[in-house]
């Protein structure tokens, strides 16, 4: 079981809700993954668009949990605030930590999201900050009370897929908290390898969201999930630089008797 | 009275509390949070809480995001 704070969870794949067509899509694709927690943003109401509002479309899924993002902040002072209003708004005391201040590369601004982090897990919120791949700003979450973090994989919405795994393998190795990563991936196969090296979880938006079959994708992404974290159970082979034969060398096919 | 929501100056005729300003704008009250001057109006305050005329008042909901 996946442990955030003091809740546990079944599945090890959590969606994001933004970029979907139409609700309904949206729906379908977080029933069809699994998964048992999402992620929300913070956004003045719009009469214009009352259709926009997730709060009722949400509320009808089962045993899913609400994890509000602080998006739009662009340091730790709005961030706070950010989540203070989203578990007013949702009762939930998750909250993703994202403070990226540049528009042009969404990178995390680390000290700020550090700051954040500290005052929020000291409030009582389980925190699971969105960070650059730094094993040592990764430990130094872990140290504040963070829940678990969340390094990206590549920039939000890219489809870079793993480019920071040697980075995350690292945060893996030293880690005592839940590793998620967050952002980038672009491919299942993408989410297994993260799981085969390690990571507790993946957090997936575009991917599902902007795929032509986004309910489809939001099955293959589970499975794998599933497949990877399943072959790390099972303990993958050693590695070689040579071959090693899988089928006896011998010799019994040799015209001349040798051996 | 006239209150800065969510960026526009909005006549309120009901009667100045936040639930009354809800219904006028036809929100879900329990779909949205509420600040009022940068801060945080708890939902359990929400038919004592006061607006001043000029105030300025955010109201907010939630929407798809990563």
């Amino acid at each position: 079981m996946l442990k955030l704070g003091n809740v546990e969870f079944r599945s090890r794949l959590i969606l994001g809700t933004g970029k979907f067509s139409d609700t309904e899509t949206m729906l379908k694709a977080i029933e069809a993954s699994g998964t048992e927690l999402v992620t929300v943003a913070l956004r003045r109401f719009n009469r214009e668009k009352p259709g926009d509002d997730l709060c009722a479309p949400l509320a009808k899924l089962k045993n899913v949990r609400l994890m509000p993002n602080t998006s739009g902040a662009m340091n730790a002072k709005e961030a706070v605030r950010a989540a203070q209003l989203g578990r007013e708004l949702s009762g939930s005391p998750f909250v993703k930590v994202e403070i990226h201040p540049n528009p042009h590369h969404l990178m995390p601004d680390a000290i700020e999201t550090w700051l954040a982090a500290k005052e929020l897990a000291a409030d009582g919120f389980i925190v699971l900050p969105y960070i650059p791949a730094d094993p040592v700003l990764a430990k130094k979450l872990e140290d504040v009370g963070c829940a678990a973090v969340m390094p990206l994989g590549a920039a939000i919405g890219s489809g870079g897929g793993l480019s920071m795994a040697e980075m995350i393998r690292l945060i893996i190795r030293d880690s005592n908290i839940p590793v998620i990563v967050d952002a980038g991936l672009r491919a299942p196969s993408e989410a297994a390898r993260a799981m085969e090296m390690g990571c507790d979880a993946v957090l997936v938006n575009s991917a599902i969201a902007a795929a032509k079959d986004p309910v489809a994708m939001a099955r293959a992404f589970a499975l794998g999930v599933e497949t990877g974290y399943a072959a790390r159970q099972a303990g993958l082979m050693p590695k070689s630089d040579v071959a090693v034969a899988t089928s006896p060398l011998t010799s019994f096919l040799k015209q001349d008797g040798s051996v | 009275m006239f209150l800065a929501v969510n960026g526009e100056k909005v006549e309120h005729r009901g009667d100045g509390t936040v639930l009354s300003l809800l219904a006028e704008l036809g929100t879900t009250p329990e779909h949205t949070a509420v600040t009022v001057n940068g801060d945080l109006v708890f939902s359990k305050d929400w038919k004592n809480f006061k607006f001043n005329d000029g105030d300025t008042v955010e109201v907010l909901t939630f929407v798809g995001g990563g």
